[in-house]
Order: structure tokens, then sequence, then C-alpha cells
């Protein structure tokens, strides 16, 4: 250490989280006599404002250069105490957070002594790594006013006429012919019985009269590089057209697929079995008809598709409800009403559910169908109903379960089967794209409550149904949501990324290429370097994740906030004995 | 095993009284019946709404036996008006056209 440095050191009792179980006083007694160390004491809350405010006076007074918190998981406060670092003149990357709480406190609730001990081997590393850094600063990338949303249906659309409102110029990509999705085949939407068809040309004309949005239909991405900010991306717009985009953001919005039953699945296969889709076109086109014979008892059937559990039947089930199709159902029955009135045709509706999950505003839908007649009759998994071919028809057994458990057997003209969501397969894009999916296949957020639009892929958003099953209403919401963080991000100007990446030592790297192999985010490139060639890390792709550290032959990697020359202080500091 | 019939349901349906429809099984109106019969009211009018026909039959004691106290209607979180359809169904008995 050449020049000595004035490091502070802040404890804290966490109320009595941490100080039930560790002698903060005694860890501060274990560490004040430390290289470097100039200030060292404990807080009852290091976070609050009255502690802050004394951290700040200490740091300016004393002329602090280093700060160690010693307190709860960064996780929770290793930005509170960065912005603290910030409004004292300190340069945040000369803070050192340890966690004491839940690495130590809580981790030895039952060895008082032993806890200590560890915590003042814990804050020695802390002091050791901190008496090491120097001053760094955000990587400030700029932005493009360019948006790229993949896929144009309804919350695509949206999503894109919303950025486009904000005066960002946006590409819409959609892969079939037309855009506007599965709203085009909804016939009547629940619960306020918007025409889908209509909804997607409404949105459709105002897209085509916007100057800033350039719609592709029957286009793919196919390529995408760069990263925040800044993407080139490659759309195939025909067969021998790509067109080269450069764009700041992208927006996925690629919906979801239905799902298909598989043959003899409720009946599946059967002359007079059809999905909901077909039946509401039916409604749509006003003929209450199969076969030649009107309609007069028809059955429909929930949660297919929907909560399955794993059987030989099944063996990848859809575990979770697609959440729509409750109120598609409830609402057909509604729509089924009106059309039974208009049509003078009256028509004996059976709805066999497991559970009816009309929430919120959408229960209005479920007691409408209930009064005007349509029949619930509950199933039970254990004993699914049976859809068979009956003699002149077809023919249905359930069991109804909320009264008696009578077995009944139902003739039907028609068995509209309710069927879920399932993700889209779309292994070209996801190639492209590479956004982490769920267990069900459904791109994955970063956090489902607090960063919902977000993904690992910094400057990729996701929106709609691509994510989870939705209805219209909560894919718009949330695409308008993937909008605000998008045009948050594109109207700034700039981003601001974290400093603690890769630095190759140009001296040592002979570029054998190991560190390129071992970085999952293609941040390592090969550059030239005066006489030879050697790796270059993209600072705006690299996360500071450090597999290629261990990797590189000649020790030619450092990750800057986590050197080598800081671990080995840090062990050395640990290894020292501490006497309680 | 029991068989739907759209006929019953039909007549039911153009009986202006009978609203049954709306009960979602709570259950509170078979809990609070002084007769404690099981099968009243909700399963009762189940068994009408889906045209059970021997089913209703076998309950026509039942049927007959109703207080009409009001005491499963005042509790009915569904506002269905039980008594009254237990009036209706007596009508469709005594006309023979259940």
């Amino acid at each position: 250490m050449a020049l000595k440095r004035r490091i502070g050191v802040f404890v804290c009792h966490c109320g009595g989280n941490i100080s039930d179980h560790v002698d903060v006083e005694k860890v501060v007694a274990g560490v004040e006599g430390e290289p470097g160390v100039a200030v060292a004491r404990t807080h009852m809350f290091t976070c609050s404002d009255s502690s802050q405010q004394e951290m700040i006076d200490q740091i300016v007074d004393e002329k602090l250069d280093g700060l160690v918190v010693a307190s709860c998981s960064p996780k929770l406060h290793m930005f509170t105490f960065r912005g603290m670092s910030e409004r004292a003149g300190l340069n945040p990357y000369q803070y050192v957070h340890v966690n004491l709480r839940e690495q130590c406190s809580w981790a030895h609730t039952d060895d008082k002594g032993g806890a200590t001990e560890k915590g003042i081997h814990l804050v020695r590393a802390g002091i050791a790594k901190c008496a090491l850094t120097r001053p760094l600063h955000a990587l400030r990338v700029e932005t493009q006013p360019r948006a790229l949303v993949v896929g144009a249906g309804i919350a695509g659309m949206r999503a894109a006429l919303a950025l486009a409102d904000m005066g960002l110029a946006v590409f819409l990509v959609e892969r079939e012919p037309e855009a506007g999705g599965w709203a085009l085949q909804a016939g009547k939407m629940g619960p306020e019985a918007q025409h889908g068809p209509d909804v997607a040309a409404r949105l459709g004309s105002r897209i085509a009269a916007h100057d800033n949005i350039m719609l592709y239909t029957g286009a793919e991405l196919i390529e995408k590089s760069g990263s925040i900010g800044d993407f080139n991306v490659k759309v195939r717009v025909s067969d021998e057209d790509v067109v080269d985009l450069n764009v700041g953001a992208i927006v996925v919005a690629t919906g979801f697929d239905t799902y298909q039953p598989r043959e003899g699945e409720y009946g599946w296969g059967l002359d007079g079995v059809v999905d909901l889709k077909t039946f509401r076109q039916m409604m749509a086109d006003g003929k209450l008809e199969h076969g030649g014979k009107a309609l007069r008892d028809v059955v429909f059937l929930y949660c297919v598709g929907s909560r399955q559990s794993k059987s030989e039947a099944c063996p990848a089930p859809n575990t979770y409800c697609s959440r729509y199709c409750c109120t598609a159902g409830t609402f057909a029955a509604t729509t089924l009403h009106a059309l039974e009135e208009t049509l003078d045709q009256t028509v004996n509706q059976y709805h066999l559910y497991r559970d009816i999950r009309t929430y919120g505003h959408l229960e209005m839908v479920y007691e409408q169908a209930r009064r005007e007649g349509a029949l619930f009759v509950r199933w039970d998994p254990e004993n699914p109903p049976v859809v068979e071919q009956g003699d002149d028809r077809l023919c249905v057994k359930t069991v109804d379960t909320l009264a008696g458990s009578d077995t009944l057997e139902i003739g039907a003209d028609l068995v509209v089967l309710v069927t879920g969501m399932r993700p889209r397969e779309n292994d070209q894009l996801n190639s492209v794209l590479k956004i982490p999916e769920s267990k069900d296949g459904f791109y994955n957020e970063i956090h489902i409550k607090l960063r919902p639009v977000e993904t690992v892929i910094d400057g990729v958003f996701i929106a709609g149904a691509s994510q989870g099953p939705k209805t219209l209403a909560e894919s718009v919401a949330s695409s308008l949501a993937a909008v605000a963080k998008a045009g948050g991000l594109l109207m700034k100007g700039y981003v601001d990324l974290e400093p603690l990446i890769a630095k190759i030592d140009t001296d040592k790297c002979t570029w054998c290429d190991a560190c390129l192999k071992a970085c999952p985010y293609g941040a390592i490139e090969k550059t030239v370097c005066g006489d030879k060639e050697v790796a270059l890390v993209i600072a705006s792709m690299c996360k500071g994740e450090g597999g290629c550290v261990p990797v590189c032959p000649h020790d030619a990697i450092d990750i800057e906030g986590f050197r080598d020359d800081q671990i080995r202080a840090m062990i050395d500091a640990s290894l020292k004995e501490a006497v309680v | 095993m029991a068989t739907v019939s759209s006929e019953l349901a039909a007549k039911v349906k153009r009986c202006e009284e009978f609203n049954a429809e709306a009960c979602y099984h709570c259950g509170v109106c078979t809990a609070v019946c002084p007769l404690g019969y099981g099968i009243m009211p909700r399963k009762l009018f189940r068994q009408v709404m889906l045209g059970l026909k021997d089913k209703v039959e076998e309950q026509v004691p039942a049927i007959y036996s109703c207080l009409l106290c009001r005491m499963c209607e005042s509790n009915c979180p569904a506002e269905v008006r039980i008594s009254e359809n237990v009036r209706a169904l007596r009508t469709l008995v005594n006309n023979k056209e259940l």
C-alpha cells in the first residue's frame, strides 16, 4: 500500500438483528487497529437518515477516502450506501459492504462468541479490500432513439404506438402476413363485447398513419448484436431481403399459442367437439347449428390444457392456470344467450368447470351468465368428464360434485373445449434473443413483482402473453409497462452501467481465446494492440461475472472491484487471529 | 346415472317465479333448514334445472314438507327466492307438469 488510507468502519446493530448474536462493540474493538482505519464505531441502524448524516459528516470531517459498512445483505442496502458516499463526496466504489446479518448473526444464533469472532474476520476482510479500492466511474453509454417491437398483436401494436408517440422511431416486426394477432380471430371479446378484428383494425390504421412507425409483416428477426442503448439487428423482410436496423431497446411481445388437445382428449377428434375459437366464429357468423341441425344443448368444458397434472397421457403438463379462459367461457355464455333471443332459438348451456376464476370485475360476467340460465357443473380432476359419441349426438358424462355427486349424462349437439394458452414455439427468435424461459416455457422477467417487464438482457423488455398467460387487458398493461421502461431508457439519452467489469492486461495477454469461449455474454472480442493480438472487453456487454478470469492461462484478466490483489488481501486479513 | 333433460329445464325456464340460476352452491340454505332435509333446497333446484325428472319426483314429499319459513331465503347470499321457487315447483307438481 503506497499511500496511507483513511477508512471509516461502521458496524450496524440492525436493531438487535445483528447485535443480539454478535457483540458489535467487540467487533469495533477488534478492527479499529487495522491498517488504514481512521474511524470505527457502531450505529443502531446505519440505514437510518440520522446515521447516514452522521456518517456523511464523519467522511467529510475526517477526510475519509474509504468506507466499510458492516450491516445487512448488500442486496438490501448497497445502493443506499453508494448514494450516501456520493453525497459525502466519496467515490461510491470506494465503499465496501460487509454482510454481518445474513452471513453472520442470523446464521449463528446459538454461538455469540463464535459469531463475534467471525464478525471481526469478515470486517477485517472488508477493510483489507477497501484499502485496495480505487475510484471508479459508471460507464456512460449513449442510447439510440429508436426501438424495435417484436410481434404485432394487440400488445405489440399498442407498444409501438406508445413509443412512437414519445417521439421515438419504432420498427414493428410481425411474422404473420397481417398485424393483429389473436384478436383477428377472437370475435367478440369479454367483458365489454368489443369486436377483436375491429380493435386490431383501429390500431392498424393508427400505425399506418404514424410517421414514426415502420411495420414489417411477414418478417422475422434473424440476428442481434450490440448492447443496451445500441443494438444492431437484422430483420428478414422477404425471401431475398434483409434490413439492418440500429435500435436502443427491444420490446418482445410475441404472445402465446392456443393449447392443441391430444386426439381423444375430452372427445377431441369427434364430430361436434370444437374449441372455443371455432365456437366464437360460429356465433360471429350468427348461425347456431352443427351438421345442419340447430343447436339445442351445448356443453362447455373448461380447463382444457390448463392446470394439468403429470400422467402417462400427459408427460409434460401445463400446470398453470391460463387466466383468460373462465372469462372467455362465461362471456361466450352471455353472447350465446343474446344470440338465442335474436334467433328465437332455445339453447341449453352446460358449463363443466373445475373452478371459476373470473376475478375482479370479471365476476359480473359469471354472475350474468348464471342469471341468464347457463348451468355450471363442477367436476373433479380425479374424475373428469368423459365425452363420447352417443346414438344420435354426443354424450357427456360428468359427476356433479356440488350437488349430491350424481353422475349426469348430458346429450350435446356441440361440445366446446375452452382451451388454455401455451408458450409460442419460436426457436429462431429464441436463438437470437436468448431471453431466459420459465419452466413453463414462457419468457422470464427479472422479478415477478418488482421488475416485471425487464429481462436479464439489459435493454430487452418482455410484454404481454409472451411472459405468461394474460387477458388482453393485462397484456396491454404489461406492454405499456415495457414501453415506460424502454421509453425512459431511450428518452434519457444515455445509460450508466456498472464499472465492475473485466479488464485485460494487454502485456500478459497472448490471445488464446479461452476467455472468449468462457464468456456467456459475448463481451470478448479480438483486437490488435501494438503488434500483437489481444482480447478486448466490450464494456457495455460485460456483466463482471468473472467466468473469464480463472480460465486465462496467463492471469491477464481481473474483475474491477474483485481484483486478485484484493481477494488475496481479504484472505490474509481473515486469517489473522481474532481474540474475543 | 341420471340423464339430463332439457324439457323440464325449458318448462322451468318459462316459469317466471323460478330463479335458482344465481345459486352458487354455498350450502347455507341446507345448513339453516329447520326440517333438516338434506336435499333442500339447493340440490332440489339443481335437479330441477338439470331436468333430472326421476330424482325430482322422489323429492315430492320434501317439496310439500317445506314450511316456507324463509329462513333459507333470508340467509341466501345470491338472493335466490327460495320459497317462491318451492311454490313454483308445487304448482308444476299439481299441474302434473313435472
